[in-house]
């Protein structure tokens, strides 16, 4: 049974197929600058050469189908017929309360992934677009949903609330809901197996450091709280967003500074973090290299993003009133060495002993870099989201009566 | 359908305005102007525009660099045949608007909607020079395009309700603003109404029932105006609040629309408000008040 997972943005789609009988990528690649007459589609199949073409794609229903020429393509194909393909999995980013796990996509459930866009503007209705360009391409194809914050759901109250009035929350669903799902269910599950024990018995902090980047406590197996809350800006330091700050700040610079709610957004988002206390990058390895230069401003955006990492850990121990495992994945979480060396140079109260070797180690595997002795387990964990999206949607589609 | 491709004629203040707006909210914007060193004057505006967006933390530097690269000089009417949506915003001059509109009825294609700008011209005399008058609609925006949200479609005698729908669809659905319909009407619903506000300012200051810095006060922070009526004026250009009222006086014969007295004497002394540095306050280069 082969699988194709989509991750539609609003002007670019990225895809893998799957075999699911072995979990192999069939092939890879992605289309951008959708809605251009000079869009980009590199498809990589595995096994031969990469594929790049210019064309004018206007939207995703054009996208989807040069994706599917170019599957079933005599030279650069990697499968026969475009019937071969038994499921599509799809990425959304906000599943909001009403989806705790994947779904299958039916007329209900799109209407439910619409009544969402108020949260996720950005995201949601280009996951739909691709929802809906699949169905127009393949009307006989069953599709699944997978979401960024489906695992955060099992979250308790104590965590999910904010302390502001509980209309607010009734009215509007302002509340956490976390992000980033996928990666810290997929890396969680890793773990447990590499340490060849129950989920259930494991309490863990899964560090997520990429470009956005999030903690997550998770307690016997579950999400029992996150760092990323209604929208992906709360939490830790990001490239350019500021994580965590006193909400009185956004007024009164908004009153001092004269700005309107778009700009003040924009500031947050796009013009704070790394990039804002080192005014050089948001790159977590150009920060690196400038510090090791003796650039004073690199050194406290470094300094700043691993202490509100330390900080976390912390908080989420307490949380859970234990930790046995702390992972690190992600583009950042899975690369650097010294960002982990860092984090876990002044967590060794909780009973953390980084091993120097094991950490500077390059690998693609999960691997434990802390000494054997370590009260506390320190993994790096390559997260894998996309093979998540396929592991899912494959059991939902074999779960569901009309595939025999 | 949908509009990728729009064409702005004229690029001064509010043609500035409306192509970067456009070009922000990703549409691929084709510039004309008189000459090329308009053209490029009009072009180094917006970008000094988006640079003081980045001050404000409004936009990245990547972010201004797509907007930049949306934005192609064109020479000739002809190159704006690829366009599916047109907006003059040239000076108010009948006869030249007049001859855009013929030239833009002959090179474009039936469905694309011609728009003009105009905030005191006739629309239903710019449509007459075309063989479609149905397609000509005027879209009047506020200043400063990039923060108002808020666009007067104004329909002709002859304007269709398919061109009206569509143009409303774009601006609601592309450029993100609220479009409200208005019949041709000296004016309109928002210069009409903003300029008699600012002549009667202008009145009960001449009667000395209050200075010029208490009756903004009073407008601003009694009533949740952003300015009041004396820096709202500045910022429009005092001698475009002359021209609008003086119109509007012609048109209307009524009274209540004569121009203050004070405000004739600040245009002839060349305080022009913002733009001159001076008019009702004093502005630095940017604009900003000293």
């Amino acid at each position: 049974m082969k699988v194709l997972v989509i991750n539609a943005g609003s002007s670019s789609l990225k895809y893998q197929l799957y075999n699911m009988e072995d979990e192999s990528v069939l092939a890879s690649g992605r289309v951008e600058r959708i809605g251009m007459d000079s869009s980009i589609l590199t498809h990589e199949p595995a096994g031969k050469p990469e594929v790049k073409s210019v064309s004018e794609i206007l939207e995703h229903t054009t996208a989807v189908r040069r994706v599917l020429d170019l599957l079933t393509d005599a030279k650069h194909g990697v499968i026969s017929r475009v019937d071969e393909i038994h499921a599509i999995g799809h990425r959304v980013v906000h599943g909001g309360e009403s989806f705790k796990q994947s779904a299958l996509v039916t007329s209900e459930v799109k209407a439910e992934i619409r009544k969402l866009f108020d949260l996720a503007p950005l995201h949601n209705p280009a996951h739909m677009m691709g929802i809906l360009a699949v169905e127009e391409n393949l009307p006989d194809v069953p599709q699944v949903v997978v979401f960024d914050t489906a695992f955060h759901q099992s979250m308790p109250k104590q965590s999910y609330l904010y302390a502001i009035p509980m209309v607010l929350y009734r009215r509007h669903k302002v509340r956490r809901y976390g992000f980033h799902g996928t990666s810290h269910a997929y890396v969680s599950q890793q773990a447990a197996d590499f340490l060849n024990k129950p989920l259930t018995s494991l309490n863990m902090v899964s560090c997520h450091i990429g470009n956005g980047a999030s903690c997550t406590a998770i307690k016997e197996g579950k999400s029992f709280d996150t760092s990323m809350g209604m929208t992906p800006l709360e939490g830790l330091m990001m490239g350019t967003r500021s994580g965590d700050l006193d909400p009185a700040v956004v007024p009164y610079v908004m009153n001092k500074e004269d700005l309107s709610v778009s700009e003040v957004n924009s500031m947050l988002n796009k013009h704070s973090g790394l990039q804002a206390i080192s005014g050089l990058s948001s790159d977590m390895r150009e920060i690196t290299d400038a510090m090791n230069d003796g650039d004073k401003n690199a050194k406290l955006a470094f300094d700043m993003y691993t202490y509100r990492i330390r900080k976390y850990i912390g908080a989420y121990a307490a949380a859970m009133n234990g930790l046995d495992t702390i992972i690190f994945t992600a583009g950042v979480g899975e690369n650097s060495v010294v960002i982990r060396k860092a984090v876990c140079e002044g967590l060794t109260f909780l009973g953390v002993e980084l091993d120097d070797a094991r950490n500077s180690e390059r690998s693609k595997e999960t691997r434990r870099i802390s000494t054997d002795n370590s009260r506390i387990t320190v993994l790096v964990v390559p997260t894998n989201e996309e093979l998540l999206i396929a592991r899912d949607t494959y059991a939902i589609i074999r779960e569901s009566s009309d595939y025999n | 359908m949908t509009v990728r491709k729009a064409g702005v004629i004229g690029i001064g203040t509010m043609g500035q305005g409306i192509a970067e707006m456009l070009a922000s909210k990703g549409l691929d914007v084709y510039l004309l102007d008189q000459s090329e060193d308009k053209l490029e004057a009009g072009i180094t505006q917006i970008e000094l525009s988006l640079d003081k967006q980045i001050e404000k933390w409004a936009l990245t530097q990547s972010e201004k660099k797509q907007v930049m690269n949306r934005l192609h000089r064109m020479n000739r009417i002809d190159d704006l045949a690829q366009c599916e949506f047109v907006i003059e915003t040239i000076t108010e001059d009948l006869e030249a608007k007049k001859q855009i509109f013929e030239e833009l009825d002959r090179v474009c294609g039936p469905e694309v909607v011609l728009a003009s700008n105009t905030s005191t011209l006739s629309l239903t005399e710019l449509a007459s020079v075309t063989i479609r008058p149905d397609r000509v609609i005027g879209t009047h925006f506020v200043y400063p395009v990039y923060k108002i949200d808020l666009v007067e479609i104004v329909r002709g005698l002859q304007t269709s309700d398919e061109t009206f729908e569509r143009t409303k669809q774009f601006i609601e659905v592309v450029t993100n603003k609220k479009g409200v319909m208005v019949f041709e009407s000296p004016g309109f619903v928002t210069t009409r109404l903003i300029c008699l506000f600012i002549n009667e300012a202008l009145h009960v200051l001449e009667e000395g029932v209050a200075s010029v810095d208490d009756i903004d006060s009073a407008m601003r922070i009694g009533y949740s105006f952003q300015y009041g009526p004396f820096e709202m004026a500045d910022r429009f250009g005092l001698d475009a609040v002359l021209a609008a009222l003086e119109r509007m006086f012609r048109e209307y014969g009524e009274l209540k629309y004569r121009p203050s007295i004070v405000l004739k004497k600040m245009v002839r002394a060349g305080h022009l408000g913002a733009k001159s540095g001076i008019g009702f306050f004093k502005y630095d280069k940017d604009g900003d008040r000293t």
